[in-house]
């Protein structure tokens, strides 16, 4: 399952405790609701229609959680003390990002659960990036936009009590630092997308949630042997992120399938039209590999798992990486407790809409 | 002495006439070394000058224009870029004289830093540097006095091999706190003679490589300092047995936004300003461990933190 590279000395220093029942895995281990339309988004205006964005994923909810409307559903996660923070992710701007529409959807529920808008907070590491993509258009007023870093490296909206320390190539910054704002949070909604990861394998749940809520990350993948294998699982399982990441929304209503977590290049945008809800991220991570690899299959490039792929700095050509992909990087996280990776004892459930 | 009455302060070597002492005035520029030949000139204006010839200037040991050398044809954009910094020239020759010969833009971080290092500096600079000069003249005379000895984690033994000036550079580039000897020093735990068994002329010819060699041989538990939040922060430390001043250089330039600071040893809370800025609070301030940590929120091109040690 991959790596090549003995695990870093990790170091976490966190003073909050673990809930009693974490947010991740959460109550549905190895479970995952599945929900496609083919009408979800209009591949040639590149276009969402929201309204079976909304049926599919009341219908997702409902399914997950077993609840009889998708109001009691919500409730299963969220009640209306508490505080909501949404994990975005803008990195394949301007259009494989973590959709608006699904975000304004996730807030019209919140907001129906009894959320005051100024207790949802829609976040991201870099402000540049978050506020490109102007979420509040969409959303009620009142709801709040954080940026962590509005100058790149900057972590004075970071924790510099929570962090995880581990020396990997010898670069003298050997901390990466929480946001601030999560300890804010009584409750986190993670909203990845899918996507080709050119050091990770893929970048799902578990990266967006891991790598979008600390400091300094770049460090694990400025060689060709990365260490984002352990990386990323380690700081998913960092107290408070693990604990209060409650739901995983997977928006796969657009894809990249090469040159990630960027989507520079249209040629490898493509159409998923699939979401996927759960509070495992470790197991709609699996899945979602899967998808991102029978799309490379599908294009004749090679496999997510092929560590020995020409080394080239050409982002446009998918059969040479600047790193060794590790998708075993969610395997690994399974063995800290965030999920379940075996393919064969995830339970999936199908919906089309 | 090349300073005139401020013996830390760096002096400005201005080669233009005294037709520009208007402007000198008005950035609070009043004392500096001028080309001989045009010494009786400048009588006149009522500042302080001084008179330096040519000889005497070219005499003077080159101290390179501060900042980050992108190497733009060679690399990507990184975090950790190869910095020009003149700490490690200052610390191996304490007693030598130096002259800047500084483009636009590079003067406030010039005379910041030789004033960091307790250099004896003149900078010659630019007309459109006189403000962003005389701004951090104003800055470093309103700093409290602080004549401490330089704080140093291992020594390097400078018997003038010709590597040796870059491993002094690149242990500066990371923060690893250096003292020259002329031999091998017992109060330190780490003694390296580039060419000995331990430290061989091969390994030191890879100077960032042998940096971190010397780092991990250290340890970081036992750095007197360690900087989280950037990576084009340099730092000096000096302190007796009673208190330390860590002044803190910025080559990348523009602020800071966000520095932790971790510090061996226990010590009570106390002032830190920057240039541009003043007074900046020291927060997230904590001891434990035999350490002590705390976060600035910004910094500009230089800051100053004072401390006491806790008794």
């Amino acid at each position: 399952m991959g790596n090549s590279s003995p695990e870093p000395a990790y170091r976490v220093v966190s003073a909050y405790k673990p809930s009693p029942q974490p947010g991740m895995p959460g109550p549905f281990p190895g479970q995952v609701v599945s929900v496609r339309s083919a009408k979800c988004i209009d591949e040639v205006k590149d276009e969402i229609n929201v309204a079976v964005v909304r049926e599919m994923m009341d219908r997702g909810m409902q399914q997950l959680t077993g609840e009889s409307s998708v109001l009691r559903a919500w409730r299963r996660f969220i009640s209306p003390t508490d505080s909501v923070g949404i994990k975005v992710n803008c990195v394949g701007r301007p259009r494989v990002v973590s959709s608006p529409e699904v975000v304004a959807e996730i807030v019209r529920n919140l907001t129906e659960v009894g959320v005051k808008s100024s207790q949802i907070c829609i976040y991201d590491r870099f402000a540049e990036r978050l506020y490109e993509m102007n979420y509040g258009a969409n959303l009620p007023k009142g709801v709040q936009i954080h940026g962590a870093e509005f100058t790149r490296g900057s972590i004075r909206n970071y924790d510099p009590a929570t962090y995880v320390e581990v020396d990997f190539f010898g670069e003298d910054d050997t901390r990466s630092e929480m946001i601030a704002m999560i300890s804010k949070f009584t409750k986190i909604i993670n909203i990845p997308n899918m996507k080709d990861h050119g050091a990770a394998g893929v970048t799902g749940c578990l990266k967006n949630i891991a790598y979008g809520s600390f400091s300094n990350m770049d460090r694990s993948h400025r060689f060709r042997q990365t260490h984002t294998y352990s990386f990323v699982g380690r700081l998913a399982a960092v107290e408070p992120v693990r604990s209060r990441t409650v739901l995983q929304i997977m928006d796969g209503l657009r894809g990249v399938w090469h040159g990630g977590p960027s989507a520079l290049n249209p040629r490898f945008v493509f159409y998923p039209k699939q979401m996927m809800f759960g509070t495992d991220p470790v197991a709609i991570d699996r899945l979602m590999l899967d998808v991102i690899e029978a799309k490379r299959k599908a294009e004749g490039v090679v496999s997510l798992w092929d560590r020995t792929v020409p080394e080239g700095k050409d982002r446009n050509d998918p059969n040479v990486s600047v790193y060794i992909r590790e998708p075993g990087h969610i395997d690994f996280a399974s063995t800290l407790g965030l999920g379940v990776s075996d393919l064969t004892k995830i339970k999936v459930k199908e919906i089309e809409v | 002495m090349l300073a005139l009455l401020l013996a830390a302060l760096p002096v400005i070597f201005w080669n233009q006439g005294p037709e520009t002492a208007v402007a000198l005035k008005q950035n609070g520029i009043e004392q500096m070394l001028v080309p001989a030949e045009r010494l009786q000139a400048w009588k006149s204006t009522g500042l302080v000058v001084r008179g330096i010839t040519t000889a005497e200037w070219s005499a003077l040991e080159e101290a390179l224009a501060p900042g980050v050398d992108r190497q733009v044809q060679v690399a990507s954009a990184t975090r950790s870029p190869y910095l020009i910094a003149n700490g490690w020239r200052f610390i191996r020759n304490r007693s030598a004289k130096y002259r800047y010969t500084l483009p636009a833009g590079k003067s406030a971080l010039a005379a910041a830093e030789s004033y960091a290092y307790g250099a004896d500096a003149a900078l010659q600079i630019e007309t459109a540097d006189l403000e962003p000069a005389g701004k951090m003249l104003a800055f470093l005379r309103g700093l409290p006095v602080a004549d401490l000895p330089g704080v140093s984690d291992l020594a390097v033994v400078d018997d003038q091999h010709p590597l040796v000036g870059e491993v002094m550079n690149l242990l500066a580039r990371r923060n690893l706190l250096f003292a020259t000897a002329t031999a091998p020093d017992p109060r330190y735990p780490i003694n390296i003679r580039i060419g000995s068994k331990e430290y061989p002329e091969d390994e030191a010819a890879n100077p960032s490589e042998f940096a971190l060699k010397i780092r991990r041989q250290l340890t970081d538990e036992r750095r007197s300092v360690r900087l989280y939040g950037s990576e084009t922060v340099l730092c000096r430390l000096t302190g007796d047995d009673t208190r330390i001043r860590l002044h803190l250089l910025n080559y990348r330039g523009g602020k800071v936004d966000g520095l932790r600071i971790r510090l061996r040893g226990a010590f009570r809370k106390g002032q830190a300003c920057s240039d541009q800025i003043g007074e900046i609070p020291l927060e997230n301030f904590a001891v434990s461990n035999g350490a002590t940590e705390f976060s600035i929120p910004v910094m500009n091109l230089y800051a100053v933190i004072d401390l006491q040690r806790e008794k």
